[in-house]
């Protein structure tokens, strides 16, 4: 098992190129597809879902990973080290 | 009731083996009850009639059985997660933390079949004291405060919902547990609901979820992430199926989730933010309340208890080897825990709903089923709560543990009874995905959904392609960091600080001062009033004074000497009263 692994890592780039021939293929399979019950404007548009989904993981990354950095992080002792200033 | 309807009961299979583990561990035969025990509860609820244990305890009706198609699904996942739980957690030797294993899933099970409020609220405070054992028995001091946190924040839960009885059987004298109307709702209605969402973690009452579950045992996180919100989602889908504000609520809980899933380090914490996720989407359903909403609220609350417990089991098996549970102090376990880290990417991969996997014919019903009613933005933001599923669990959390910048962390593939459990419940998430009928059979309304068509798979196939593209765009940005985020849970935390400081300062001042005060004036005047009294009454009765006041005085020793000011003994000797009351209602 670890042996296959390491063989993968060693062949990155392939692995990199067969990623995005895949990314490729789901945008060919939606203008095959047929499509019986829409259920919104979207689920018409081909290449819908693959924009969604790329702009809303990106824009997700972007506002969460920054409201934690300006806001919502703490050490992670955070609540402890206030106990302890209690107790001294 | 009747001794003959007991044991009809699948829960009093795990009280009773509770009893008995004390019993078989001196013969060493603990796992033999570990395992027979939720066998035959799985065998069990097979052959349940529609209703038994009906009883009268003081005036009121109690039902402690009553079944039906909705019952069975949720009894059915409840005793086989109990069964995988259980064999993942036969190396553990602690006999008590089996038997609150085993009582938490015993008040799980109660609860489910229970007829009637206050059968529900027995077991529901059941299930909240017993797996408040599961984080004690971590015993870091961390895990200690945790489950103190844990069982306030769930007694007062247990308060609203108790309210909210109370005030429903003073308006309608009727405590029977069935589905209320949208229309006909009232306060109590409603308070019963609080108390349910409560242990469903809907925000913003959600946040001892994430607070408790990454402080419990190994094995103990395990039962936690299966039972208590999937408990909360059938009481929620029983009595409030089509309220609005379910379905609001529930479709934000999947994003609120996921997004700290997605900015979160330690692997447990993460996990346990993803439930809030996982259960937004029942919780949603539930509000939908469409037949096809609440069939997917179940097929979900189904196929989630398994992967979720896949994941709890997999980065456990991690904790466990290495102590570690945090991704910026993991990476690189590929080669040493390669097993683990399958079986947690076949969970991450099921959760993301990966066709020919539990989460693809779970998840979609949800989905399709806000489509089908027209409600487009819960539908993107279901969607975009997959996305971030993918992102969080399928991704992050096994790329920063087994791969990512080795951290030379040594390893050891898990004991053999983690694997098998692992190995169970695996196979679970890939034949529910094969093989949907077997799940479909047992949904409380007639299925009429088909997951694999073209047009879903096409949409899935995008989500997951993108989801991986932008995690590779991003990976350097989403780097773990030693880091964690604040919630609201801040609030109880923080203000229990005040309350602390005001208790130990201001409060603490005045008693020191009464204190003061009683010693030098009101203990002077007690032994003058006793030495007049005897001076004054020496020559017949002083004797009787005296005994008295000795007698006062060694009471008062003896008094002083049971307040040990460990609040430990005063929870356990609480708890203990509870389960023999507890145990006296269900047996007599």
């Amino acid at each position: 098992m670890a042996q296959i692994l390491s063989y993968l890592q060693a062949h990155a780039k392939v692995l990199k190129w067969v990623f995005f021939v895949y990314l490729l293929g789901t945008l060919l399979f939606d203008f095959l597809v047929e499509r019986h019950h829409p259920h919104f404007w979207g689920d018409s548009v081909i290449g819908f879902w693959a924009l969604f989904t790329i702009l809303g993981c990106l824009g997700m990354i972007v506002f969460c990973k920054g409201l934690s950095h300006v806001w919502l992080a703490q050490r992670e002792d955070f609540y402890d080290s206030e106990d302890s200033d209690n107790d001294e | 009731m009747m001794s003959s309807t007991i044991f009809l009961h699948p829960a009093s299979y795990f009280i009773l083996g509770a009893l008995l583990l004390p019993i078989f561990s001196r013969f060493k035969m603990q796992k033999v009850v570990l395992l027979a025990v939720p066998l035959l509860a799985f065998w069990q609820i097979h052959a349940l009639p529609e209703s038994f244990g009906v009883c009268n305890f003081m005036g009121f009706e109690l039902v402690f059985g009553k079944v039906d198609k909705l019952t069975y699904v949720f009894l059915h996942v409840f005793t086989l997660m109990a069964l995988i739980g259980a064999i993942y957690c036969l190396h553990v030797k602690e006999t008590g933390h089996h038997i609150a294993a085993f009582l938490y899933v015993a008040g799980s099970l109660g609860t489910t079949l229970a007829g009637d409020y206050l059968t529900i609220f027995i077991f529901w405070e059941l299930m909240a004291f017993a797996s408040t054992f599961l984080i004690w028995y971590r015993k870091r001091k961390r895990s200690i405060e945790a489950g103190y946190r844990y069982l306030l924040v769930h007694t007062a839960g247990g308060l609203i919902l108790l309210a909210g009885i109370f005030l429903r059987y003073q308006n309608c004298h009727d405590l029977s547990f069935t589905r209320i109307a949208v229309e006909g709702a009232t306060m109590a209605d409603y308070l019963i609901m609080v108390g349910f969402m409560l242990n469903a973690a809907v925000p913003p009452i959600h946040a001892w979820l994430p607070d408790a579950y990454p402080e419990a045992t190994v094995t103990g996180a395990v039962f936690m992430c299966a039972f208590t919100t999937k408990t909360a989602v059938y009481v929620l889908a029983r009595a409030f199926p089509g309220f609005e504000m379910l379905a609001v609520m529930g479709a934000i809980m999947t994003l609120y989730g996921v997004g700290y899933a997605v900015i979160e380090n330690d692997a447990r914490r993460i996990l346990a933010y993803h439930i809030v996720s996982q259960v937004g989407y029942m919780v949603c359903g539930i509000g939908i309340g469409t037949a096809m909403a609440v069939n997917g609220a179940c097929a979900h609350a189904y196929a989630h208890i398994l992967y979720k417990a896949l994941l709890f089991m997999g980065v456990g098996a991690v904790l466990e080897m290495t102590g570690k549970s945090k991704l910026n102090e993991l990476g690189g376990l590929y080669k040493r825990m390669p097993w683990a880290m399958v079986f947690t990417v076949i969970g991450g991969v099921a959760i993301s709903g990966f066709p020919l996997t539990s989460g693809f014919i779970s998840k979609s019903m949800i989905i399709a089923a806000a489509g089908e009613d027209h409600r487009i933005f819960l539908l993107i933001m279901l969607s975009l709560a997959a996305v971030g599923t993918f992102l969080s669990v399928g991704i992050k959390l096994p790329y920063f543990i087994w791969f990512g910048k080795d951290s030379g962390v040594k390893a050891k593939e898990a004991p053999w009874n983690m694997n098998l459990a692992m190995i169970f419940a695996s196979f679970m998430c890939i034949f529910l995905g094969i093989y949907p009928e077997y799940l479909y059979r047992m949904l409380p309304f007639p299925v009429h959904y088909h997951p694999y068509t073209a047009y879903h798979l096409s949409e899935t196939l995008q989500i997951l392609g993108f989801t991986g593209l932008g995690f590779y765009l991003m990976v350097k940005y989403l780097h773990p960091e030693p880091k964690s985020n604040l919630d609201l849970d801040w609030f109880y935390r923080k203000g229990a600080l005040v309350f602390m400081w005001v208790a130990s300062k201001p409060i603490s001042i005045a008693n020191d001062w009464v204190g003061e005060v009683y010693r030098t004036v009101g203990l002077r005047f007690t032994k003058a009033v006793a030495k007049a009294l005897s001076w004054f009454d020496w020559e017949g009765i002083d004797w009787a004074v005296d005994g008295s006041a000795k007698g006062v005085v060694q009471g008062g020793d003896k008094m002083r000497t049971l307040q040990t000011g460990k609040i430990q003994q005063y929870v356990g000797g609480a708890v203990a009263a509870l389960m023999i009351v507890l145990l006296l209602v269900v047996f007599l």
